[in-house]
């Protein structure tokens, strides 16, 4: 008994004595951690390379003729990138009530101003997303010992949506000048003195492109294999100009072609992505078809900090294709109305406001408009498009009085039935669908409708597909398998009933 | 009937004014404060007349942010006060009254103070060279008590002493800065620099003004005999090297010699200045030579040509053989005054068979001696040419019996 008592004794000490050691050990190289933390030599050094590109304000310089010191491309490049990225985080800051950053870009005194301004939009529940659309800096002044840079950023275009309690109070563009002072600390360019000198509310004049001769009869078209895909590599020029032809043979005279964000914007402008839109135009161009080129496919984002990389994607599209002969008109963006409930109305029409401006001012040329999905939002910025879309797969019967409608509510713009269509898909997810029969019929009421109104229109879609990607109608395999049904051709490559009504 | 009538006129009537009541109160805010420009640090207070007790918030953004402003409503006015944060700073202050119909809005300006509290001055390049083309730039950014930089204009004192001049130069800021260049002179020195603006000075800065690029410069040699003893140490000196103006150059300036042999190879050696002056050594070869030496600042200067000849000093040597042919002693080697030549005098053996090279063997003297010894699993018995050569000489022994 004694013996088996002083075994655990011992069991006990040793085990407690490996668990202190263990403790000990571990407390010492969490320590040894800490202090090595924030010593990494790249780190220290800001070597490491920023791949993600997250704010692109349309930058111009003015010539350079500044005082003091010569300045070189290399230089000024350095510069113009810790400039904006010192408006970056001041962005972020003020959306974000924290002070992330704001150190690397802002000198000591500087930053103390931004720091109150935090403080005190924290303590009242003040939110400010904002961001910068165009700068137009002249560079004042480089030191002879390139450690201090004094600029003029004049007519800096700047966007700022005021929220209190999350709710938005304010929305305003100003345009104001700067000239700020910036001294090289640590190899950042920081912001020592910044004086705002001059600032007024900005508006932008949009002219609206008459468009009298719209006579659209046409199609939303994607190949048949590649639907929501069309620019990948999969593109082929004969698959394309076969089906354009049986487009304009069909009796129809223009189509609809989407432009994804994501393809394109990160592509440069002579990318394959920009080859192969080159060459879809081509096509239409010979076949005689006109195109109405819908941007933003596939974005969904809308936050203001991202309006800088939209206008660059739209800045990229616009000037290379704005020459085009088969260009009949942009389509700002696909159904924008179905992101109102979760980006916020207000923010998605912003968007679209500031969105339409720069299309406009980058081409004076061509109509825009917007595809609303449906004729309850198609007035929805009536003023500022230059025709007016929508989109229409509800009940017939109401389509004409619809139109009647907007007609009145628009007396002074085109309307286009942009977007219409019937599934005939009968099958297990819906054994009570509609047959190609239904479908021809449908379309023969809507022709009939049409032309009652002559109204311009574009039909949903040329081909059945075999395959829609998850992105389009989400996971659920009813909504995917009646998406696949809308075409005029079915997937054999054989005519559908509807074919008959596709022009009349 | 008519009473229906009456009542139905009066409900809308009445409804109207409903409708226009808001309407009317809210284009009736007026601004009341007329003052557009206000000194820093003051209070700033914006005022409104109004007839309704609706209290919308003011926007109001300067240089550095923007946030909302609450009002102070006390007889039918609104009275807002302007952050001190937005009242500290210069610049405009863009403000806008948040109600739904005609925003009024409108900027004032914040003016600095008419006293300058710090001189905010960098200089660079810290460091300039003599001769009156080089220069360093003074930056000076006056700024008030809040750390405000001065309007444009203000006038700002730059002032330098070097040697005996002390100047004092006028200049004004323009682009939140003012700023002038300070050339050097024909002298090397320290330039003391510093600024004042409205009675405010700055603190002393320094520029030191080094010597300009070197001219060219003369050398040297210095050996302790002119023999060819590959022991001896030779001694390359600079004269004082001095740029155009006669300013000594820079500590440490970097002199290269470069010295060709009567074969063509070229040996290198270097040294750095000390009060201009640079030196450098060089072994002296253990062969009879002739040196060409020049010595160059590297892309700035270089120096007159130098001959100099060395000596043979080994005029001949004995070779002999024994055990077999196979061990081969050579020596004594005797130096200029046939004392024995200092150790390490290098000493090759070339062994030849049927005219080709078959065995390389270097050693170096030892007391005056050299052994050479040829194994016979290596050398098999038969005749061989044997090669000696040292200090430039050369003994050869044709058909040499290894047995």
């Amino acid at each position: 008994m004694v013996g088996l008592n002083r075994n655990i004794v011992r069991a006990i000490l040793l085990v407690s004595y490996v668990l202190l050691v263990a403790l000990i050990i571990s407390g010492i190289s969490a320590l040894i951690g800490y202090l090595n933390t924030g010593a990494d030599r790249s780190k220290m050094l800001h070597t490491e390379v920023r791949k993600v590109v997250q704010y692109l304000p349309k930058v111009v310089w003015k010539p350079l003729k500044n005082e003091g010191r010569p300045m070189d491309m290399e230089n000024l490049n350095g510069f113009q990138k810790d400039y904006l990225d010192a408006w970056y985080v001041r962005h972020m800051a003020y959306k974000t009530n924290l002070k992330v950053g704001i150190k690397d870009y802002y000198t000591d005194n500087a930053r103390v101003q931004l720091y109150d301004f935090i403080a005190q939009n924290k303590a009242q529940n003040i939110t400010i997303e904002s961001t910068t659309l165009k700068h137009s800096p002249s560079l004042e002044f480089f030191s002879e010992d390139g450690q201090l840079i004094v600029i003029t950023d004049k007519n800096v275009v700047e966007y700022k949506r005021v929220l209190k309690a999350e709710k938005l109070v304010l929305e305003t563009t100003e345009m104001s000048t700067y000239k700020i002072a910036f001294l090289l600390e640590d190899g950042f360019w920081r912001i020592r003195h910044l004086v705002k000198e001059v600032s007024e509310d900005f508006r932008c004049d949009v002219k609206t492109v008459t468009t009298n001769a719209l006579s659209i009869k046409g199609i939303n078209y994607y190949p048949q294999a590649t639907p929501w895909d069309m620019f990948g590599d999969a593109f082929s020029k004969d698959i394309v100009s076969k089906d354009f032809k049986i487009i304009k043979d069909a009796g129809l005279n223009s189509i609809r072609v989407f432009v994804p964000y994501d393809l394109f914007s990160k592509a440069d402008v002579d990318a394959p992505s920009f080859e192969r839109l080159q060459q879809t135009l081509d096509i239409a161009a010979k076949h005689d078809l006109k195109v109405v080129l819908t941007l933003f496919d596939f974005y969904g984002d809308y936050s203001v900090l991202d309006w800088t990389l939209n206008q660059r994607y739209i800045e990229k599209v616009v000037s290379k294709f704005k020459d085009h002969s088969a260009l009949l008109a942009w389509d700002i963006k696909n159904e924008p109305n179905l992101d109102f409930e979760s980006r916020g109305k207000d923010l998605v029409i912003a968007w679209l406001t500031k969105m339409l401006e720069y299309v406009k001012m980058l081409d004076t040329m061509h109509s825009v408009t917007i595809g609303w999905s449906d004729t309850k939002s198609a007035t929805i910025l009536k003023d500022m498009v230059d025709f007016v879309s929508f989109h229409y797969y509800e009940d017939l019967e109401a389509l004409d009085s619809e139109i009647k409608r907007l007609k009145k509510e628009v007396p002074n713009k085109p309307l286009v039935l942009q977007e219409f269509g019937l599934s005939s898909y009968t099958g297990f997810w819906n054994p009570f669908g509609f047959s190609d029969q239904d479908q021809a019929n449908y379309h023969k009421k809507v022709q009939g409708i049409i032309a009652r109104n002559d109204l311009p229109y574009m039909s949903w879609t040329l081909y059945d597909f075999v395959n829609v990607p998850t992105k389009v109608v989400g996971m659920l395999p009813w909504r995917k398998n009646a998406q696949k049904r809308f075409g005029f051709i079915d997937e054999n490559g054989i005519k559908k009933a509807a074919f008959t009504h596709i022009s009349k | 009937m008519q009473r229906i009538l009456f009542f139905l006129i009066c409900l809308i009537i009445g409804s109207s004014f409903r409708v226009w009541k808001p309407y009317e109160s809210l284009s009736a805010i007026k601004l009341l404060t007329s003052k557009v420009n206000f000194e820093v640090g003051s209070e700033v207070t914006l005022k409104f007349a109004t007839s309704d007790t609706l209290k919308p918030l003011l926007y109001c953004t300067n240089s550095y942010g923007a946030t909302l402003v609450a009002p102070l409503l006390e007889s039918n006015r609104l009275t807002y006060n302007i952050p001190q944060n937005i009242a500290n700073k210069i610049g405009v202050v863009h403000w806008k009254l948040l109600q739904n119909e005609g925003v009024p809005s409108g900027t004032f300006t914040m003016y600095p103070k008419s006293e300058v509290a710090t001189m905010e001055t960098y200089i660079g390049p810290p460091s300039i060279s003599a001769g009156g083309i080089d220069y360093t730039m003074l930056v000076v950014i006056p700024t008030d008590s809040l750390d405000n930089p001065m309007p444009v204009h203000t006038l700002v004192k730059a002032k330098h002493q070097f040697l005996d001049l002390e100047k004092n130069d006028t200049i004004y800021t323009k682009n939140l800065i003012a700023y002038k260049n300070i050339y050097s002179k024909i002298e090397s020195g320290r330039m003391l620099v510093s600024s004042e603006s409205l009675g405010t000075n700055s603190k002393e800065f320094t520029v030191d003004v080094s010597a300009a690029i070197p001219t060219n410069f003369n050398i040297s040699v210095k050996r302790p005999h002119d023999y060819a003893d590959g022991n001896q140490i030779t001694t390359f000196t600079t004269s004082v090297i001095r740029d155009k103006q006669g300013n000594v150059v820079s500590e440490g300036t970097f002199v290269t010699f470069f010295i060709k042999n009567s074969k063509g190879n070229v040996l290198k050696t270097s040294g750095i200045t000390i009060s201009g002056v640079a030196t450098a050594k060089m072994i002296h070869p253990d062969y009879e030579d002739y040196w060409t030496i020049k010595a160059y600042v590297r892309g700035m200067a270089e120096s007159n040509v130098l001959h100099i000849n060395y000596k043979q000093v080994i005029k001949d040597f004995k070779v002999s053989f024994s055990k077999n042919n196979r061990v081969i002693q050579v020596g004594p080697l005797q130096s200029f005054m046939q004392q024995l030549i200092p150790d390490g005098l290098q000493v090759t053996l070339k062994v030849y068979k049927d005219s080709t090279l078959v065995e390389t063997q270097s050693s170096t003297s030892y007391k005056g001696f050299v052994d050479f010894k040829l194994k016979p699993f290596v050398f098999e018995n038969g005749n061989y040419t044997l090669r000696i050569e040292t200090a430039g000489r050369v003994k050869s022994f044709k058909s040499k019996n290894l047995w």
